[in-house]
């Protein structure tokens, strides 16, 4: 990725008003530019990964964003996006985000970001994000107007238009991104927010499920199989199956393999795996070991054939004593020896003697032994032949079916052990909320957004399952999106230039509005979120002393101690009583 | 209220404004001010410049902010470094306000325990308090149910249709090959794909 420059401030987007940026804010991508009429502003400036890549200690201040970061992989560690799952949540590294866009698009003013901002939040954004996004561009950046949108709602928007559509616009939409999809009802150009279902499968679970399919194939090229390939091999190498079982039963049939397989080279490395060339550093270990055990156990009966040797030799010595009619010395030995009698000696000596004859045999024979096993050794090596080893082929990583079944979790959840509904089942599940006349009107209109919604065949597969839903001989169209991935911004540069902010104007949040009616305030369009009016707590610090339960909890204690007193603040503080807060 | 918190305010005007004093600015940078904390936890350091006075800086009689501002932005050093920490390697962007702090780590009083962000299941967890009537959309209520149709089974290799069951390691296969392939597999593969369809039983 080569680092993205910094743009001069073109002048028409500062006179006579300033142009509003539009910022996509995605989860895998970040995308922003200048709303202005003008055909150099036609697309994105800056099209960069949502991550930032943060080092601990002394290095922290050296973060690199985005295009700064030449390959993700060495960095992958320290790779932090500010998104979880598709909200965001870390507001520091937003704020990088956001600098680096305004930094690159060549702002320069001081105190102040002057241009309105236009951004994306995730279909029913929780309150409290919102609220912190707000506080981040009102308070942090001091712009003048915000407004926030859906990304899927902004490309139906843009196609819309691009069709011809009249208005007010009917239709849903099926837009799947990269931490979660969406089935999102459009009902007379405004989102119905409560029938539209959210499924957990998308762009990264694909990516994480090929890369652990592969790493479990190949498991001596664990390292070898990163995500940044991953990706690269679902954007370029994967498809959909209009009909799952169909497709596979292709795959079972060896000419389909050998034509539809796709061979990935990996680059070289010094590994050798384990076992293919060194067959003869193999026999040459077990030889050793062998070796080594015998040795032992030689050693261990050397040792005992002498201590048996060596008590034989006192027994026989006692024996001599008796014979020799020394009485009173016998006696006494018989005695340290814990014996009683002469015959008792006797058998004793009789069994060492066999055990120190056995012990000698099998020393020979051990030693005889050993001779042969090594002239065995001898041979192997040369009659051991090491089949050819292909180092080119050894790198190489096969990917058929892999192809097939990544793009398919988002049908059926269950290959990646979800238990929640595929994207055709939950669509039928949201259609069968509304009367036949809505569903007919609906599934006119089912257009399909996002990243994900790139690979070849999504469109026949949804085509096709929608016909098996939907009643015989009913009528129903399917429309992709042009730019799956990027008409959500040129849906929001659209709406932006044909709703200008202004003070009061539909969909767009002005600074007093932030401060009368608190962070969490959205201003509806036909593009955004429904807004159910909820007063969220302001978080107020409060003094040291006091605990922190939680953010809310500490604003309802220090409302009710009424420290604040600042006028034009919002009075939230005091209808916190209103929030149910189960905290406190 | 403000007496009884040793404040070492610096000279500030006392304007008033919407914003409320915020939380550390950027966990163990020199930027966190927050005179309340210096007082509280010696956490707070860095070299402080003072800009001239900003708009934002809340400063009413009760609340405590003498909101030090640095030349800010990438320099961080660690929690308690010295008051020496090196002046701004970068140079902190000119549109943006310096002395803004977030509000979301926890909240001033926080100091060193509430560092992190919330996550998204806290943040979920604080929204099912709200008060949501039962047709208000919102996030964790458009979250897409169990599916109703039962899974099918497909081979862990090969991803094909599988009729059979291994009982040893549980894994799933389609023909006597794959059969072969699955029985001289190393114990962490088969752990792994069953770890892939979530089919890892903890009970021996």
């Amino acid at each position: 990725m080569s680092p993205d420059p910094v743009f001069e401030l073109p002048a028409q987007c500062v006179t006579p008003t300033a142009a509003p940026i539009v910022i996509d804010n995605g989860s895998f991508q970040t995308r922003a530019g200048w709303a202005a009429p003008a055909a150099e502003f036609d697309s994105p400036r800056l099209l960069f990964r949502s991550v930032a890549a943060r080092s601990r200690g002394a290095a922290r201040s050296e973060t690199q964003i985005g295009n700064d970061i030449p390959n993700l992989e060495p960095l992958r560690w320290l790779l932090k996006s500010q998104f979880d799952r598709n909200v965001v949540v870390n507001f520091e590294i937003q704020e990088l985000i956001l600098d680096y866009v305004f930094t690159h698009l060549g702002l320069s003013s001081e105190g102040s970001v002057e241009h309105p901002i236009l951004m994306t939040e995730a279909p029913c954004n929780p309150l409290h994000c919102r609220q912190m996004m707000s506080e981040l561009l009102f308070e942090c950046y001091r712009v003048p107007f915000v407004s926030y949108g859906v990304d899927g709602l902004y490309s139906f928007y843009h196609n819309n238009n691009q069709r011809n559509l009249q208005r007010p616009n009917t239709g849903i939409i099926l837009s799947s991104g990269y931490h979660c999809s969406h089935i999102l009802p459009v009902v007379n150009g405004r989102l119905d927010a409560l029938n539209s279902k959210r499924v957990n499968v998308a762009g990264s679970q694909a990516a994480s499920y090929l890369q652990r399919l592969l790493q479990l194939k190949y498991p001596g090229h664990l390292a070898a199989i990163t995500l940044s390939r991953m990706e690269e091999l679902l954007h370029g190498h994967s498809y959909a199956a209009v009909d799952y079982h169909e497709e596979l039963e292709k795959w079972r049939c060896p000419e389909f393999y050998e034509r539809e397989v796709h061979r990935i080279q990996l680059p070289f490395s010094g590994k050798v795996p384990g076992g293919c060339v060194s067959a003869e550093e193999r026999q040459e270990r077990r030889a050793q070991q062998l070796r080594r055990l015998q040795e032992i156990n030689t050693r261990r009966r050397e040792e005992k054939l002498q201590q048996d040797q060596e008590r034989l030799d006192r027994f026989l010595a006692i024996q001599e004593l008796l014979e020799d009619g020394l009485l009173d010395q016998f006696h006494k030995s018989l005695m340290e020896l814990n014996m009683d009698s002469a015959e008792e000696l006797q058998s004793y000596i009789n069994k060492l003697q066999l055990a120190v004859e056995q012990g000698r045999l099998k020393l020979l024979q051990s030693d005889g032994g050993e001779g042969k096993m090594e002239n065995c050794h001898n041979f192997s090596p040369l009659y051991g032949a090491t089949p050819a080893f292909n180092m080119a082929e050894y790198h190489q990583l096969f990917v058929g079916t892999e192809r097939l079944r990544c793009p398919e979790i988002l049908f059926q959840p269950s290959l990646i052990g979800e238990d929640q509904m595929g994207l055709m089942e939950t669509l039928q599940y949201v259609l069968a909320r509304y009367t036949p006349e809505q569903q007919e009107a609906l599934v006119s209109n089912v257009f399909l957004t996002g990243g994900n919604m790139q690979h070849p065949g999504m469109k026949e597969r949804v085509e096709r399952e929608l016909l098996a839903l939907r009643p015989f001989q009913s009528h129903f169209k399917v429309t992709m999106a042009t730019r799956p991935g990027l008409d959500a911004w040129y849906g929001a540069r659209d709406w932006a230039l044909e709703h200008p902010a202004a003070a009061g104007a539909e969909g767009w949040i002005s600074r007093q509005d932030y401060e009368e009616k608190g962070g969490e305030y959205l201003s509806e369009h036909c593009a955004s979120n429904v807004f159910v009016p909820m007063k969220l707590a302001k978080p107020v610090p409060v003094r040291p002393a006091e605990p922190p339960a939680a953010l809310q909890t500490l604003t309802g204690a220090s409302a009710a101690s009424a420290t604040v007193t600042v006028a034009p603040a919002p009075s939230l503080s005091s209808d916190s009583a209103d929030v149910n807060m189960a905290a406190s | 209220m403000a007496s009884q918190i040793p404040i070492t305010v610096r000279a500030q005007p006392p304007t008033a404004s919407a914003a409320a004093v915020r939380g550390k600015k950027r966990p163990g940078s020199p930027a966190v001010s927050g005179v309340q904390q210096a007082a509280v936890n010696s956490s707070i350091s860095g070299s402080k410049k003072k800009k001239p006075p900003l708009t934002v800086t809340p400063a009413t009689q009760t609340q405590i902010t003498a909101v030090e501002t640095v030349v800010e932005m990438k320099t961080v050093g660690s929690v308690d470094s010295t008051p020496t920490t090196t002046e701004t390697v970068v140079k902190a962007p000119p549109f943006k306000d310096n002395t803004f702090m977030h509000s979301g780590i926890g909240g001033a009083a926080a100091g060193k325990k509430n560092r992190t962000w919330k996550n998204l299941k806290q943040i979920l967890a604080l929204e099912r308090t709200l008060p949501w009537k039962l047709n208000d959309p919102n996030y964790y209520n458009i979250d897409a149910p169990p599916s109703l149709k039962p899974a099918k089974k497909y081979s862990d290799i090969s991803g094909l249709p599988a009729n059979y069951t291994d009982p040893q390691t549980k894994l799933r296969f389609t023909s006597s090959e794959e059969f072969s392939y699955i029985r001289l597999l190393p114990t962490d593969v088969v752990t792994g794909y069953l770890t892939l369809r979530k089919a890892t039983c903890i009970v021996p």
